[in-house]
């Protein structure tokens, strides 16, 4: 054996690029910083190199097969050239430009499997949580563990699924495992140490306000947060969306409104003080968590401007808010088909119709448990002023067990089953609530993708049958579609990265990245020296 | 991978492996129940696996009857090392004891007359090497092994880091006790035949623009190279843009730790790596990996 010492000289003093709280509040640029792509969950970019006029010559440019994956939730990160994608208990660092490995993390030591919706970003670290509630952070770079903190239990039934966000200095995470009993929250962890600084239940205690909203099984009443929120840095407010309460099919052992189940909430960031909430569904025995974007626009409204935060709820509703204080402003109905309430009253409440529980035989209600829409990214774009996402229209079986909860025995209190369906990709105008145009898809009502738009009026998004498209944003006009293989569950994003705009989205197994036709010139192999 | 009959043991490292043999069977005593690796632990019902008492017998057995062949730590020798073997090409329970009982045909590994709980106990012995260090109470002292880590005599962290610490562009030890001692042994003392090397050897790069980048390669392909450099830096080239790529065959970590260190220190080196973990101690089937 020879013995030699690998003397490392250094060329250049490269500049120390880091991701600042700055950077992601600027929303989409060449990077993708977080989840949504902006802090107010649009979904965004003002890239604009892949136009209508050219769609049409979008090819695939690269493939990476995500080990083990089946279902990938993640919507990849992208800062300087290097994207971040997840997958269950692991990270994988691509090139962005060619889709070879950089670098991957594994976590064996979480047992439970599970989605995982992807990283974030802050510094030099990249974050993401395991299945058994670790905050990880890794250096971007080479996937050096920085630090590995626990923040949740998962003996009580808590997971977590959704990216983290990350707003100043603190990481904010969810929880998941509202369909088996748990009691859910969202916490802030310090981005440097994994530290927790705040944490808010979604569900009170015995004795506190809103426990009188719910029976003996308090908590283990659900209310999970696993989808990622929004933030208004004016009003230094998270926006988080809260899950279904527990039994999901049984209302009988939790008379009440179920505090804070189905419910957006606004959060102080610095303490985590809840400054209002907004139930959608009071109630709700048809598992239709609030879990779909809450995205903050500001639009006139009777004359004056309004912050509003715009909402489509898998009940069948779209709602917007005044997002300073909660006050209902406007709902409309999102899907055609919808019979478990005849509208909204003034007060945001629905008005409900007779008959429409679970019950021990079945009843047919819609939407189904699906929801008229779910977690997909949304795209709002500030050019067309339309708000873009995916609606199901279809309905399903909803039958309810009288037999007794079990918290963590994933006991739902009953079950669903939906059959036939369509999904429609849909522009709704957020001025009126009403829809202005529609793209119906094929497939088999599995709906599971979301949408990117940019600043050259195209939008992105996956069809129900495998199918990357673009579409024209003004008009839903087919622009491009590309057959992925197998189907979609993830949303796109696009990014920069040498001049060359890409856009990217996980399919069931693998991240493809898409980007305008250029012949490929022959590549001399430089000179290869192995040294000994 | 390990090649049979390229080992040779230097006085030096003779004298580590006595010391820490002698601790491992002592030590063993504290290994958990669940302290392996992989499913094909999890499969075992014999209830010698696992057992402290058992494994310490079965240590007592190695020493006399194995450790000729395989090593006193089972990291080889005359016969194949064991402690890689398991961590590449796991076998049952079942498997180790049907070959300690029936011997390899064919080849120098003869069959056995020990008992039934005799050959449990050194198939829980053999169980237990393959553990991660972490779990395992090693010798030597951590402290003074975290002194060397990040002094000048070894120069450790000019390369590794560990939770954030020290240069990033080596792979990262803040996991590295989740693997069997006698690999992180190996992999200090014998670097050269560590054969891990694909997509991290140490490259430098001439671009056509005249720069050049010194590093590791995190992956390298006929088109494309990402190169992370000393200080952590991570390059994405195109093959399009280089000139010359010069690349090292061998890993770029000095394999002369074995003279330049003592025993005492390299001992307590392993000490300190050992007790790198990404979770504490916490018992887990397996441990974290990062590549």
């Amino acid at each position: 054996m020879k013995s030699t010492l690998f003397v490392i000289t250094l060329f250049c003093v490269c500049a120390n690029a880091q991701v600042r709280y700055e950077d992601i509040l600027k929303g989409a640029s060449r990077n993708w910083l977080t989840y949504a792509g902006t802090y107010q969950g649009s979904r965004y970019s003002p890239l604009k190199q892949i136009t209508p006029e050219n769609a049409g010559s979008l090819v695939s440019k690269w493939v990476y097969h995500v080990p083990n994956a089946n279902g990938l939730r993640t919507s990849p990160i992208v800062y300087n050239g290097v994207m971040y994608v997840t997958n269950s208990n692991s990270v994988y660092a691509l090139d962005a430009r060619s889709g070879r490995l950089v670098w991957q993390y594994v976590d064996t030591r979480s047992k439970k499997g599970g989605v995982n919706r992807g990283a974030a970003i802050l510094g030099n670290s990249v974050y993401f949580t395991t299945t058994d509630n670790y905050l990880t952070a890794l250096d971007r770079q080479t996937g050096a563990l920085l630090f590995s903190k626990q923040f949740a239990d998962a003996e009580k039934g808590i997971t977590s699924t959704s990216a983290p966000l990350i707003v100043k200095d603190k990481v904010i995470v969810g929880s998941a495992g509202g369909d088996s009993g748990m009691r859910g929250f969202i916490a802030a962890l310090s981005a440097t140490t994994g530290e927790e600084v705040w944490r808010t239940f979604t569900v009170p205690a015995k004795g506190e306000p809103g426990a009188e909203s719910w029976g003996d099984l308090v908590e283990w009443g659900g209310g999970g947060t696993w989808l990622s929120g929004t933030y208004d840095p004016a009003l230094n407010t998270l926006f988080w969306t809260t899950g279904n309460p527990w039994p999901d099919f049984n209302g009988t052992p939790r008379k009440g409104t179920n505090l804070y189940s189905c419910s957006l909430i606004a959060l102080d960031l610095d303490t985590g003080k809840m400054k209002w909430y907004f139930q959608f569904t009071p109630h709700d025995t048809h598992d239709w968590d609030a879990q779909s974007w809450p995205v903050l626009i500001d639009i006139p409204w009777h004359g004056q401007t309004r912050k509003v935060v715009l909402h489509a709820n898998r009940n069948g509703f779209f709602y917007m808010l005044d997002r300073t204080n909660g006050e209902f402003l406007r709902a409309t109905q999102l899907i055609d088909n919808v019979t478990w309430a005849s509208g909204i009253d003034d007060q945001g409440r629905p008005v409900e119709l007779p008959g429409k529980e679970p019950n021990a035989d079945g009843n047919w209600v819609c939407p189904s448990v699906k929801g008229a829409t779910n977690w997909m990214g949304q795209s709002y774009n500030p050019g067309t002023g339309l708000l873009y996402l995916l609606t199901l229209e279809q309905c399903g079986m909803y039958t309810s067990s009288s037999q007794k909860p079990v918290p963590m025995k994933n006991f739902g209190g009953g079950g669903a089953t939906e059959e036939g369906g369509q999904v429609f990709l849909r522009a709704m105008d957020p001025k009126t609530g009403k829809r202005v145009w529609e793209y119906p898809m094929t497939g088999s009502g599995r709906m599971w993708t979301g949408v990117v738009s940019t600043a050259a009026n195209i939008l992105f998004s996956g069809d129900d049958d495998g199918h990357m498209i673009a579409l024209d944003a003004r008009d839903g006009k087919h622009l491009w579609h590309f057959n992925m293989g197998e189907g979609l569950t993830a949303s796109p994003i696009t990014y920069e990265v040498d001049g060359k705009q890409y856009v990217a989205i996980a399919s069931a197994t693998a991240i493809f990245s898409f980007g305008l036709f250029e012949p490929m010139k022959p590549m001399a192999t430089p000179k290869v020296v192995v040294q000994h | 991978m390990f090649i049979p009959g390229t080992f040779y043991i230097t006085a030096v490292k003779l004298i580590i492996i006595v010391s820490i043999m002698r601790a491992v069977a002592v030590l063993l005593l504290a290994v958990p129940l669940l302290a392996q690796h992989g499913a094909y632990l999890n499969e075992s019902k014999n209830p010698a696996i696992g057992n402290p008492a058992s494994i310490a017998l079965g240590a007592k057995l190695f020493a006399t009857s194995c450790a000729a062949c395989h090593g006193p730590d089972g990291s080889g020798g005359r016969g194949p090392n064991l402690v890689r073997r398991a961590v590449w090409h796991p076998l049952s329970d079942e498997m180790i004891f049907s070959t300690i009982r029936n011997g390899v045909p064919g080849a120098d590994m003869p069959p056995t007359k020990l008992e039934d709980d005799q050959t449990w106990n050194l198939v829980a012995f053999i169980h237990a090497l393959t553990g991660p260090a972490s779990e395992n109470k090693v010798p030597g002292d951590a402290a003074a092994g975290e002194s060397l880590f990040w002094g000048s005599k070894t120069g450790c962290s000019n390369c590794h880091s560990i939770r954030g610490r020290g240069s990033r562009m080596g792979p990262d030890l803040t996991n590295i006790g989740s693997q069997p001692l006698a690999v992180i042994k190996d992999a200090l003392l014998f670097t050269s035949r560590r054969l891990t090397l694909a997509g991290k050897e140490g490259v430098t790069v001439t671009m056509k623009n005249g720069g050049v980048i010194k590093g590791i390669a995190r992956n390298r392909s006929n088109y494309a190279l990402q190169v992370v450099d000393a200080k952590g830096e991570l390059h994405l080239i195109s093959m399009d843009d280089v000139k010359e790529l010069i690349v090292l065959d061998h890993s770029p970590m000095p394999n002369d730790y074995g003279t330049r260190l003592s025993a005492g220190e390299v001992r307590d080196l392993l000490a300190y790596l050992a007790h790198q973990t990404v979770r504490g101690s916490q018992i887990a089937s397996n441990g974290a990996r990062n590549q």
